[in-house]
């Protein structure tokens, strides 16, 4: 079962702010307002840029209420501190009770909510939890239950950049956000809530364009991405596949490699095929990916990457207390850069996998 | 106005509005009381949910309290790792009771530790044995490497519990662990509801057992069957032992003792230093 936001474990900042005040000024004006994540990923350009179009991102098939209710839950699922409380107050400064959240929270079947409702909060724990993993079968589902294919789509994708945000924060344990909290669940929360709400409407943040298929098609995990085709979110994924496996941190093969460990752990084949083809792409022969899957080694892999593998694998699925030592030890093992690297690309292969999971 | 029918029937509408209002507002306060009474069974349910999960797999808990109250038994490839104190019940006819308890109460503390970071989960205490099931949970492809690791590290662990005993001039702990992997049924099994619990049942459970018998005889503490070596590669340093018959199998069984790995602490074991932390935190 899910844990409550003071259940959390949670532990010391993993990775330190930096300060890049070119960066800070352009998330404000892309956001409104620059995060304790925006500090703390700043030093990769991919990982950064992901962080803020995930924030900005407005659904187009979804409601935005479903949208709501479903990045909390993803958060609660994927038990991040962070998020979770960043969520939970930002629902209580667009007006939603306190007795209503805490609804959801305990998954309460008294919750004004309604089956179709009921069933994609089902859905989000689902998908985020993944024990046992989702299936095509899920997304029917909710087709079924009157959901339009690509609301259905876009509430994936929510939540698969849910579990992406989420890692981030956890894995480099971020700071929660206590002062907005504090705001929000308080008297003063109250007052402005409905001044912060007019803010809120009237800046518009900018949104991806919608690529058409075969532009999502191209690159790594063509076939997965493609799948969100007729969302403007698809580019999100599209963005943040082509910065991860184009950036020079960590080598192609190390992260190909950590993707195929995750699509492994799910048990998904359609992305340890994806993972496949990049692979074969960077010299390994089927043996040696077979080899490398089973043993989690690889000679391809120098002394720092190797030490990525079987890393990755736990976070899949964690503790959170624990994968944050496992992650502080890691980084005083390989450094600040390809820590912050590696969170990225695990963060990522968790949230292309759960998207893949709905395709088989 | 003065017509005394209409004056009654305005008396009457008035008592009757007044009566309604009344059922209104003790309706009112009686859903209060059961929105009330719900918030708290609903506390109450999740509290006693979280509770439950110390003793049975949070998965298992959500598909018993999520809708049905069944958890459909399963086929599922698992790994089983037996680990038994050697001499432990003579030690205790020396002990004080509540010695005896809290130097095997800090063990299983410890190698719990030891597994859930390997991915394992202790699923059975009987008196000083413990049996640690991996794979039997979620889909897990590297469950007989899991289960070696972990086996390395609880020697490792109980080194380091041995020297804190030592310290204490309390007696010194020493085991004997068998690892055998094999498709098992999982499931909620017992003696009716109050005795029903989540285990898994199969032949390969009587052969980890019977592994874990055979660390006395060939005098080692570790032991895996062919089943699990082949799920190892050459990091691993074994030593096979002679085949020996034991009960229940027509076939002698081959064993490895595990050694050591060659490189535990560095790329093999990531989870090294924050298991450390770990079992400092939980201790």
């Amino acid at each position: 079962m899910a844990q409550l936001l003071d259940e959390i474990e949670w532990g010391q900042a993993i990775l330190p702010r930096v300060s890049d005040s070119a960066w800070e000024a352009e998330v404000k004006r892309r956001v409104g307002q620059v995060s304790e994540v925006d500090r703390r990923v700043a030093a990769s350009t991919w990982v950064r840029e992901v962080c803020v179009l995930m924030i900005s991102y407005r659904p187009v098939a979804m409601p935005q209420r479903l949208f709501n209710i479903g990045a909390l839950v993803t958060a609660q699922e994927n038990s991040c501190r962070y998020c979770y409380g960043a969520n939970r107050a930002y629902m209580k400064i667009l007006g939603y009770s306190e007795a209503f959240i805490r609804r959801i929270e305990q998954d309460a079947t008294f919750a004004e909510l309604d089956d179709k409702e009921r069933a994609f909060i089902s859905f989000c724990r689902s998908l985020a939890r993944s024990r046992p993993r989702p299936m095509k079968a899920d997304y029917e589902a909710l087709v079924a239950l009157g959901f339009a294919p690509l609301a259905v789509s876009e509430m994936a994708m929510l939540i698969a950049l849910g579990c992406y945000y989420n890692r981030i924060g956890i894995l480099i344990a971020c700071p929660p956000e206590l002062a907005f909290e504090r705001v929000a669940n308080g008297f003063l929360g109250r007052l402005v809530a409905p001044l912060m709400r007019m803010v809120m409407s009237m800046h518009k943040p900018p949104q991806p364009p919608t690529l058409d298929a075969a532009t999502l098609t191209t690159g790594p995990f063509g076939t997965v991405v493609a799948a969100l085709a007729g969302l403007p979110g698809a580019a999100i994924f599209r963005t943040a596949l082509d910065g991860a496996f184009a950036s020079a941190v960590l080598p192609r093969s190390v992260k190909a490699l950590m993707f195929a460990v995750v699509a492994r752990t799910l048990g998904c084949r359609t992305s340890e095929i994806e993972a496949r083809k990049l692979l074969a792409a960077e010299d390994f022969s089927n043996d040696e990916i077979d080899s490398a899957l089973l043993t989690l080694r690889s000679p391809h892999l120098s002394q720092r990457d190797a030490r990525l593998i079987p890393w990755v694998r736990n976070t899949v699925y964690y503790q959170t207390a624990m994968v944050q030592q496992q992650t502080a030890t890691l980084a005083t093992e390989i450094g600040d850069a390809a820590t912050l690297e590696a969170i990225g690309v695990a963060a990522l292969a968790n949230a292309t996998v759960r998207l893949a999971m709905l395709l088989e | 106005m003065r017509d005394p029918t209409v004056f009654w029937l305005l008396a009457a509408m008035l008592a009757l509005i007044a009566v309604l209002g009344a059922v209104a507002l003790v309706l009112r306060h009686r859903a209060r009381q059961l929105q009330r009474l719900l918030q708290v069974s609903q506390e109450k349910l999740e509290h006693l949910q979280r509770q439950f999960e110390h003793f049975v797999p949070a998965d298992v808990v959500e598909q018993l309290t999520g809708g049905h109250g069944i958890f459909a038994p399963q086929r599922r490839a698992a790994t089983m790792l037996f680990a038994d104190l050697r001499g432990f019940t003579a030690m205790c006819d020396r002990l004080d009771p509540a010695v005896a308890v809290d130097i095997l109460n800090e063990y299983f503390r410890r190698m719990n530790a030891v597994i859930t970071c390997h991915h394992g989960h202790i699923n059975e205490l009987v008196g000083d044995g413990l049996l640690a099931l991996f794979g039997a949970l979620e889909h897990n492809p590297w469950q007989g490497r899991d289960a070696v690791l972990a086996a390395l590290e609880m020697r490792a662990e109980l080194a380091r519990y041995n020297e804190e005993l030592r310290a204490k001039s309390l007696p010194e702990l020493r085991f004997g662990i068998g690892i055998h992997g094999g498709e098992v049924v999982a499931g909620v099994m017992g003696a009716g509801a109050a005795l029903n619990k989540f285990t898994v049942t199969g032949d390969p459970i009587n052969v980890a057992s019977r592994v874990e018998g055979l660390t006395s005889v060939h005098k080692v503490d570790l032991l895996i069957t062919e089943e699990v070596r082949s799920t190892l590669d050459d990091q691993f340093r074994l030593r096979r032992m002679p085949a020996i018959q034991v009960k229940g199998k027509l076939e002698p069984i081959v064993t490895y003792y595990v050694e050591d790995i060659s490189s535990l602490g560095s790329s093999a074991s990531p989870t090294q230093g924050a298991f450390e932390s770990h079992v400092d935190k939980v201790t």
